[in-house]
């Protein structure tokens, strides 16, 4: 029970980082995402092919290759790379951001789709500008198509912040990968799992709640 | 007084000529009911006319004022500005389904013509009550029948106080025992002599409250004249055909 008590205290050393890293994430992602998601559905087809290229690259690559991209690839870019190295921490954040964004472009260009052309239209007669329809009609309707795909990646990038034990970040997994090899013990993978599990469900918690009030 | 008036008007979808130089016109006060054929461009002309589609060539002049003079549109500011003396009800009724009636009434009111919220909200109660829904403010659309549903998006047109409002078939989404609901409120607002033009297949209100009937077919209309004159003696074998084959 000391030695639980023990790693928990140990592994929540790391919370900083995972929490930091999911909440920096979101917070940065989400409107990128949905500025993305505009773009994307712009009428120049210069701007409509950047966006869709850029989420093409970010979906298709993996997350990890990513991660090794930004943090230990840009120095070796010649002459500009000095300037685009980044410290473990910042680098996984711009990476998580960049990729999570891609994914979050895709989940709101299906929901301004899903708003009915006559929503459009409705609002155009009684007045509204293009800025007053998206931000009244069309935001809140494609918000509730969104909020269900939203979760399930939130909670996917709950588990993906371990990957960032990859290039060295001191989150939760590094300290029970640490503490395992130390202690020749893998109760600290097993309360790393259970850490996760609690993020997880507190955001599924959340979420349905929200889903909830956004229902109509 | 001329309410609104198309002059030659054209409109094609690609090769497909819909409009070809449609004179039409409103008084003030007047009620229009728009017949014919589906697909014979009713939506269309109604649409081209508070600017949901461009048309292609022609005049749209509203209280006077050029929306679009030989197939050149006013500038975007001057555009809004002459729509918004028209209001419109779609078949589909387009309330907003996340939010509650009354707001389906006060948004527009309130974020396009900045008005203070409780003179919006009182106005809104008393559209409601007009329309028979005094009791549904705080409903959610999607709680509502279809019949409720046209009818506040009837009230909500109003609460911009439109000079002339255009139905596009507001009974044809609806169950035959409730287009009598829509109707009635309809006629009401035909008695206070609101300008309405009605595209409709509901032959019993243009001929009880229309004061003129318009029949298109052809990329056209091809007559028009009060009902008495359109389903008493019509001159056009097409115009004939349609009104034996619908009554
Ligand atoms: N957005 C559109 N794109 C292409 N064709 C259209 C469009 N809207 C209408 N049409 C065509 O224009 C014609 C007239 O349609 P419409 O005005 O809806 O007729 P109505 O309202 O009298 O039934 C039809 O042939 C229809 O297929
Ligand atoms: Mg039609």
């Amino acid at each position: 029970m000391d030695y639980f008590l023990q790693l928990c205290g140990a592994l929540s050393g790391g919370l900083k980082y995972t929490v930091g890293l999911f909440a920096i994430t979101i917070a940065c992602s989400l409107p990128l995402g949905l500025a993305l998601a505009f773009l994307r559905a712009s009428g120049n087809r210069f701007v409509r092919g950047i966006t869709g290229g850029y989420v093409w690259l970010m979906r298709g690559t993996p997350l990890l290759l990513q991660l090794f991209f930004f943090y230990f690839g840009l120095t070796f870019i010649p002459v500009i790379g000095k300037y685009l190295t980044m410290e473990r921490f910042p680098a996984a954040c711009v990476t998580f951001v960049l990729n999570y964004a891609a994914y979050f472009c895709e989940i709101f260009r299906g929901g301004l789709l899903s708003v009915d052309k006559g929503q459009h239209e409705a609002a155009k007669v009684l007045g509204f500008s293009r800025w007053q329809t998206t931000l009244r009609v069309v935001i809140p309707q494609m918000l509730r198509v969104a909020l269900p795909p939203v979760t399930n990646e939130a909670i996917t990038l709950v588990k993906d912040t371990a990957l960032v034990t990859a290039i060295g970040v001191t989150e939760v997994l590094y300290f029970a990968k640490s503490a395992v090899n130390r202690d020749v013990n893998v109760l600290a993978y097993v309360v790393a799992a259970v850490f996760y599990l609690v993020m997880t469900y507190g955001l599924t918690q959340l979420f349905k709640y929200l889903e909830k009030r956004f229902s109509f | 007084m001329e309410m609104l008036r198309a002059a030659g008007l054209c409109k094609s979808f690609g090769e497909d000529v819909v409009l070809e130089n449609v004179d039409f016109s409103v008084e003030k006060g007047e009620t229009v009911a728009v017949i014919g054929y589906s697909g014979s461009g009713k939506s269309t002309m109604l649409r081209c006319l508070i600017d949901l589609e461009r048309a292609d060539a022609g005049d749209i002049i509203v209280e006077g004022e050029y929306l679009m003079k030989g197939g050149v549109y006013a500038p975007e500011v001057e555009k809004r500005r002459i729509c918004a003396r028209m209001g419109m009800v779609f078949q589909s009724f387009n309330l907003f389904p996340h939010v509650n009636v009354l707001n389906n009434l006060i948004y527009a009111p309130m974020y396009v013509k900045k008005e203070p919220k409780a003179q919006a909200v009182a106005r809104a109660r008393e559209q409601l009550t007009l329309v028979g829904l005094a009791d549904k403010a705080d409903a959610m659309p999607n709680s509502l029948s279809g019949g409720q549903k046209q009818r506040v998006a009837i009230a909500r047109a109003l609460m911009m106080q439109p000079d002339v409002l255009l139905f596009d078939e507001p009974t044809s989404s609806l169950d035959p025992q409730l287009t009598g609901e829509v109707l009635a409120v309809m006629k009401k607002l035909a008695a206070q002599r609101m300008t309405m033009v009605v595209v409709t297949h509901e032959m019993g209100f243009a001929k009880e409250a229309a004061d003129r009937v318009v029949f298109m077919g052809d990329h056209g209309i091809l007559e028009q004249g009060t009902p008495a004159e359109m389903f008493g003696a019509p001159k056009d074998p097409r115009v004939k055909n349609f009104i034996s084959s619908i009554l």
